[in-house]
């Protein structure tokens, strides 16, 4: 009877270990990276800009605070401004559905040092306004810790980056020709079938 | 349709079974020998290529809004447009055919399409979007043609069958669609392309096919089994009665109120089409977070299950027709739709992957089913001003998709799970005016067929 109880309980509890282990809430992470980032003034031209990150821990944390960080994995986020009336960038607390950070700029070992890059920005990127974010993992591959080049409310430090525009002149100019084909051989057959037309009515 | 005489020549021979106006009593769909089956495969290959043309942009949302910066205003804007422009080409397409020629009507919708097609890839604001949509929309009046000539070229035991395929298969294009166009990007972008570019090259595709599906129509199509409309242009004039006889067969259908029920029915089984062919692959991207080409491909399944879904309806109706009568078509449809109502509801309601691909699978089949189904009542409205009736059928399908875009699926007031439970919903709601529907000599869904000769008489005579 015991063993039994016992039995379903551990079966409930490792269900509900389950149902937490893909789960991990953005509001859960603690907030013990340090993350600058340095760009151009102005807007940024994804391609041909760069962004520098810096990040590291909080040096004014006690140690061991890092003590499972295994990897760290630097992220561009949308800001809310970028989010509004688009419900594929939102901003949801468990961090699976979570669709505000989605390019990686590097995912590195975590090093107790402070890390530098230099990022262009790549030609996938769209025309938006963002901030980065940095994650610390866990050997397991979940998030533990965050830090983020803005404030919690998102406002400060953000930059803009414009994307290329996918149009080139060649790309045009087939349009052009191609549709001019298109209208032409209408009117190519309207013409034929007018000829045949008289010719028939003279035979 | 009259058969033009043609005293010079000899009466031609087929090799297919026709019937006292040269129209085939037989359906051969792997043959290409008679001028009958041809143009089957022309009507519902152009016919096809307008659908693939104009649902090759929803499976490239995902990227295209990245570009053009669109906000979900936007593309529920775009995706409502896509379908107006067709309300008012099918509508008007009936009268151009009886002018033209099917031929003729169908090679020049496309050929003048195709531009707007390419002219996507120059697109750069949500503004030039939303036209591009609008104007492509224009290329769906395809249907009315292909219709128009499959009753041309097909008699009355086989028409049912001929519509019900040809449209079924031209259907498929819009899955196929979803399909194949994240595969060309995703083939595109190997080349170091950028994405922004690459979406733009794809368009090459579906607005080549156009055109050439438009010129084999033009080289090898024909208007009637005999010939062609220029041919007999000068016979058919002589015979027709005046300008008078045009607007008395508009009017006999327009004010003809099963026809009215029939187009409202078919907005939510077509129209719900239509609707999910626009939002399924962002739903699918969006919500389960899988790729673009797992999104395309499960929207896809959508798309493609109309090559045998729509046949099977136009079947079902059939059958149904020669056990119960009319009363058996109306029944057929009243269920079909109603269970694809209520699939439709629990495909929001599910929420897991797998799941909802399963619902949405049975769903296609339903909701599809009954769209045929509904051209197997469309023949019986009114025999004189069938034309006028599946204008207004066909313009219904879209009328009834703009309808539900524009309530549901162009803001951010509902998430995109409960707007498809509601559509399901409407649906259900919406199919219950088929119980209205009654027919004097052949009844209707709970009453028998008037037993009054008079109005019997009266009502046949009318559907002369």
């Amino acid at each position: 009877m015991a063993t039994r109880g016992i039995l379903l309980a551990s079966l409930v509890l490792s269900c509900l270990i389950q149902a937490c282990y893909g789960a991990v809430l953005f509001s859960s992470l603690k907030k013990t990276l340090q993350v600058t980032t340095s760009t151009k003034q102005g807007v940024l031209q994804s391609g041909e800009d760069k962004i520098t990150v810096t990040w590291g821990l909080n040096q004014s944390l006690p140690a061991g605070t890092d003590s499972d960080y295994k990897t760290i994995e630097v992220t561009l986020c949308y800001a809310p401004i970028s989010q509004k009336d688009r419900a594929w960038r939102k901003t949801e607390d468990h961090l699976n559905k979570d669709k505000t950070c989605q390019f990686k700029l590097v995912e590195r070992p975590y090093n107790k040092s402070l890390q530098t890059l230099d990022w262009i920005i790549e030609r996938d990127v769209p025309t938006a306004t963002y901030f980065v974010r940095a994650y610390a993992f866990n050997a397991d591959g979940h998030e533990v810790a965050y830090g983020q080049s803005t404030n919690d409310q998102k406002t400060t430090n953000l930059f803009e980056v414009q994307a290329i525009s996918g149009r080139h002149v060649s790309l045009d100019i087939a349009s052009v020709c191609f549709s001019a084909f298109s209208v032409v051989s209408l009117a190519f057959f309207f013409f034929i079938e007018k000829r045949k037309g008289k010719t028939t009515q003279q035979k | 349709m009259e058969t033009p005489p043609s005293p010079r020549k000899t009466i031609p021979s087929f090799t297919i079974p026709v019937d006292s106006e040269n129209k085939a009593t037989q359906f051969h769909p792997f043959s290409l020998t008679s001028p009958h089956m041809l143009a089957f495969h022309l009507a519902w290959l152009s016919l096809f290529s307008c659908f693939f043309s104009t649902f090759s942009i929803p499976p490239l949302i995902p990227i295209i809004r990245e570009d053009l910066k669109l906000s979900q205003a936007d593309i529920g804007a775009a995706g409502i447009a896509s379908f107006v422009g067709s309300i008012f080409s099918r509508l008007a397409m009936g009268p151009v055919c009886d002018m033209v020629g099917p031929r003729i009507a169908c090679a020049t919708l496309s050929l003048l399409t195709a531009p707007i097609v390419l002219a996507t890839s120059l697109v750069s604001s949500p503004t030039s979007f939303i036209l591009i949509r609008f104007l492509m929309g224009f290329s769906l009046a395809n249907f009315v043609v292909n219709q128009f000539w499959m009753s041309s070229m097909f008699s009355g035991c086989v028409v049912g069958l001929a519509n019900g395929v040809s449209a079924g298969w031209a259907n498929t294009g819009s899955g196929l669609a979803q399909l194949v166009m994240p595969l060309i990007f995703t083939a595109i972008s190997h080349f170091n392309v950028p994405s922004f570019t690459a979406w733009r090259l794809a368009f090459i595709v579906p607005s080549m096919f156009q055109a050439l599906t438009a010129i084999l129509v033009l080289i090898y199509g024909q208007d009637l089994p005999s010939g062609n409309y220029k041919e007999f242009k000068k016979t058919r004039n002589n015979s027709k009665e005046g300008d008078d006889n045009f607007l008395h067969v508009l009017f006999n259908g327009l004010k003809n109120y099963r026809g009215w029920i029939l187009a409202l029915t078919y907005g939510y089984s077509f129209g719900v089409e239509l609707t999910i062919d626009n939002i399924i692959a962002q739903y699918f991207y969006d919500r389960f977070n899988v790729n673009i080409q797992m999104a395309g491909t499960i929207a896809a399944t959508f798309g493609l299950a109309n090559w045998f879904s729509r046949p099977m309806g136009g079947v079902v109706s059939d059958a149904m027709g020669r056990s119960f009568g009319m009363r058996g078509r109306l029944w057929g449809l009243w269920v079909v739709q109603t269970v694809a109502g209520l699939l439709c509801v629990s495909l929001g309601r599910v929420s897991s992957l797998w799941s909802s691909i399963v619902v949405m699978c049975v769903f296609s089949v339903f909701v599809q089913a009954a769209s045929g189904l509904t051209f197997g009542v469309v023949p019986f409205v009114s025999k004189r001003s069938l034309g006028v009736i599946s204008g207004m059928t066909g313009s219904g399908g879209t009328v009834g998709a703009v309808v539900t875009q524009m309530l549901l699926f162009s803001g951010s007031e509902f998430s995109k799970q409960t707007s498809i439970s509601l559509m399901g919903l409407m649906m259900i709601i919406c199919t219950l005016p088929l119980t209205f529907i009654y027919f004097p000599q052949w009844g209707g869904m709970f009453c028998a067929p008037s037993l009054d000769p008079n109005s019997a008489a009266y009502q046949y005579h009318l559907l002369q």
